[in-house]
């Protein structure tokens, strides 16, 4: 039988791809290992290769983007008859349009293999999961053997994927224990960690009254309301500007230098549905409030639906970790190599402080720098730690 | 620890309970002067004498029954059947009358026999000398039946066969007799009914008998180059089965690989896939796979006998299979 060549998912949060082009015609032979297409992604274009050995004897999908898991063409022996290709690859303008839609709502059509007669092909495991779960089937793409659900590609559905079609009703626990695979981002993120984790870092906190602040996003809400500003925003502008004064802190250790860069390009850590990610407002000092919140609200929008490319992610100089909307009062972060620093916000709180000579309840912050100590000592990252606190509590001066 | 080929180490079980225990003696087919055909007995004569290394006329239904009869009278026999396919030979005494007589008496007759047997291939003996035939005995109610593959575990199951009341057909692999490996000083006796975890692993389960325990061992490490981490079982006894480790491990692993030199159909394997898709159903996160020997009459060819016997490869590519990496 004709084995099938399926777009392979490449890597983190890879939903599907765009076949750039052929490598082998139909008709030609292929070896195991052989580059049979090249694949562009969002992060990267590369080469795929082939998995079997035989004739290349069907191209189902000539260019065009293409979801992760999807039957591409077919190998097999010479003259060999390949199953009718409309079954297994809907034509590329229905892919392209249906597939922007399809991740943020409860699927319109199913995404699973489903046979003649309406079952799904799926694993007991993958089943019992989505029982489990709460996750309805249909809305699972399956990646294994001949388009079978496997457990993995629930716990992605149940990541990233399209919503629950119903929420579970209450949570069992069978007691045992839970056992989840690790997914690509998550090496790459305890990978890069372990990484940071050697570095040689020192901490240093202040505390800053917010009063202004807030009320200079308020005012900003007011007259803006479309774009929605944050006390995010204000931290990356006056972080920025900070950076700017304090170029010894927007930095990277290298072996024989130590790098200063040019601009202020502010990555904000988010949460996404697969793992943390980073994308990064660039050239920060030279936007207005408004446009880093434009900037902001499309990165971190594109971050939770894993459609981020790759120069949304690369050339961050510094990183803000918020964890205020959690009501963390103050944490510390770890190091996002190579920058050479990192700040941990914490969430504004009324907190009883001393004021105008005697005491008063005003909104603080505490932030919490984590520095390389290879780039930068501690001196100078206690003034730019300064700095960000005169320019929360005086935010006119930064700006 | 001392070192012993699989050989000795079976040799060594039966001398052991020899020296310390008069009701156990061997029998069979040239066991005596010639050593056994394989030479498992070899020396054990001189030691023991004829009345307890016991040379038997070339009838393995007369020897089965002897010692059966010598079973029920208290002794506790060792019967050597030549090769398993002679087992056919023996079949009415071993699974109508061994295997039913302490249920048909009520429990006033026990028959404390063991039959040691061998077969496999890999040395081009042909389609009449090297089956495995276990399949055939585990279908019967009142047989234990024991499959071991290293020596310290052929050793302590022997053992623990002589000793259990119940008749034991004890399957050794040909090609396993040179193997070595350490054992304990002493004795361990090993419980009937009880798995082996040779190795730990995460993705797959691989559950394997006899000499294709060795083989899914090669093929685990194969796999591991390709990020694959394979868990190997040896059951060690067929029947009764240690079905709380088998399933315990696929619940872990959610895949499983069934391995044995037997033909895949209708053999040893199919029990096995059957129990663990019963009791792990909601865990299985691919179809069983099974390997075994094609489903034909040894040839005598090398070459072919190579090919219609599993090896480390087949098992390989199993393991991929289960894993959507074939």
């Amino acid at each position: 039988m004709a084995t099938e060549v399926i777009l392979p998912r490449l890597g983190q949060g890879m939903e599907s791809g765009t076949i750039v082009r052929w490598l082998k015609s139909e008709g030609e032979p292929v070896q195991k290992g052989e580059p049979l297409f090249e694949l562009d992604t969002d992060k990267v274009t590369q080469e795929v290769e082939a998995e079997t050995a035989g004739v290349l004897l069907k191209i189902a999908v000539p260019e065009g983007e293409v979801p992760v898991g999807q039957t591409v063409a077919f190998i097999g022996q010479q003259g060999e008859d390949v199953p009718e290709v409309a079954a297994a690859a809907p034509p590329q303008e229905e892919t392209k349009a249906a597939e922007p839609e399809a991740v943020e709502e409860a699927p319109q059509q199913p995404a699973a293999v489903v046979s003649g007669n309406g079952r799904i092909k799926a694993s007991p495991l993958a089943r019992r999961l989505a029982r489990e779960r709460g996750i309805d089937l249909r809305s699972v793409r399956g990646t294994g053997p001949e388009g079978r659900i496997v457990a993995e590609d629930v716990e992605r559905a149940e990541a990233g994927g399209p919503a629950p079609v119903a929420l579970p009703t209450a949570p069992t626990s069978t007691g045992e224990v839970e056992r989840i695979q690790l997914t690509s981002i998550r090496k790459t993120i305890a990978r890069r960690l372990t990484e940071a984790w050697q570095i040689p870092v020192f901490q240093l906190q202040t505390s800053a009254d917010m009063t202004r602040v807030n009320a200079l996003v308020a005012r900003l809400r007011e007259r803006d309301p479309d774009v929605r500003a944050t006390v995010t925003d204000v931290l990356t502008k006056i972080s920025a500007q900070a950076l700017m004064r304090h170029r010894e802190v927007n930095a990277e250790f290298t072996d024989d230098a130590i790098l200063l860069h040019p601009r202020a390009n502010v990555g904000l850590a988010v949460a996404a549905p697969q793992g943390l990610v980073v994308p990064v407002i660039h050239s920060a000092e030279r936007l207005s409030l408004t446009e880093i919140a434009a900037v902001r609200s499309d990165l971190v929008g594109r971050a939770r639906e894993s459609k981020l490319r790759a120069e949304d992610i690369e050339g961050g100089t510094f990183t803000i970790s918020n964890l205020g909307m959690y009501a963390v009062e103050r944490f510390t972060a770890v190091l996002n190599p190579p920058q050479a620093a990192i700040v941990a916000v914490g969430a504004t709180e009324d907190r009883v402080v001393p004021f105008d000579g005697g005491t008063a309840v005003r909104p603080m912050v505490t932030l919490t720098g984590t520095f390389d100590h290879r780039a930068v000592d501690g001196a100078p990252a206690a003034a730019f730690l300064q700095t960000l606190k005169e320019s929360l509590e005086d935010p006119g001066l930064a700006l | 620890m001392p070192e012993l080929t699989y050989r000795e180490a079976v040799r060594d079980a039966l001398s052991t309970a020899m020296r310390q225990d008069d009701d156990v003696f061997i029998m069979g087919e040239d066991i005596a002067e010639m050593g056994g055909s394989m030479g498992v007995t070899a020396g054990m004569l001189d030691e023991f004498g004829k009345e307890r290394v016991r040379n038997t006329p070339i009838s393995e239904m007369a020897l089965a029954g002897a010692a059966i009869g010598a079973a029920m009278q208290g002794m506790r026999p060792v019967a050597e059947i030549m090769y398993e396919d002679f087992l056919t030979l023996a079949a009415e005494q071993v699974v109508n009358q061994a295997a039913k007589l302490r249920y048909m008496s009520g429990g006033q007759l026990t028959v404390p026999v063991v039959f040691r047997t061998q077969g496999g291939a890999g040395w081009s003996p042909g389609a009449q000398h090297a089956q495995q035939l276990e399949a055939w005995f585990v279908h019967i109610p009142g047989l234990k039946v024991v499959f071991a593959s290293t020596p310290e575990d052929v050793r302590g199951l022997l053992w623990s066969a002589i000793y259990d009341d119940n008749p034991v057909v004890f399957f050794e692999h040909r090609t396993l007799y040179p193997i070595k490996g350490d054992v304990p000083q002493e004795i361990e006796p090993i419980p009937i009914g009880r798995a082996r975890v040779h190795r730990e692993g995460g993705d797959v389960t691989v559950i394997a008998t006899g000499r294709l325990v060795h083989e899914s061992l090669k093929a685990a490490e194969e796999a591991e180059r390709d990020g694959i981490s394979v868990e190997v079982v040896d059951p060690r006894t067929l029947q009764p089965l240690d079905e709380e480790t088998l399933v315990s491990s696929v619940k872990k692993t959610n895949r499983a690989v069934v391995a044995h030199e037997a033909v895949t159909r209708m053999g040893f394997g199919a029990e096995v896939a059957a129990v663990l898709q019963y009791q792990a159903f909601d865990w299985l996160d691919a179809p069983i796979e099974r390997v075994g020997a094609k489903f034909a009459p040894l040839p005598f060819a090398p070459v072919m006998e190579n090919f219609v016997v599993p090896h480390a490869e087949d098992v390989l590519a199993a393991i991929k299979r289960t894993v959507g990496k074939a």
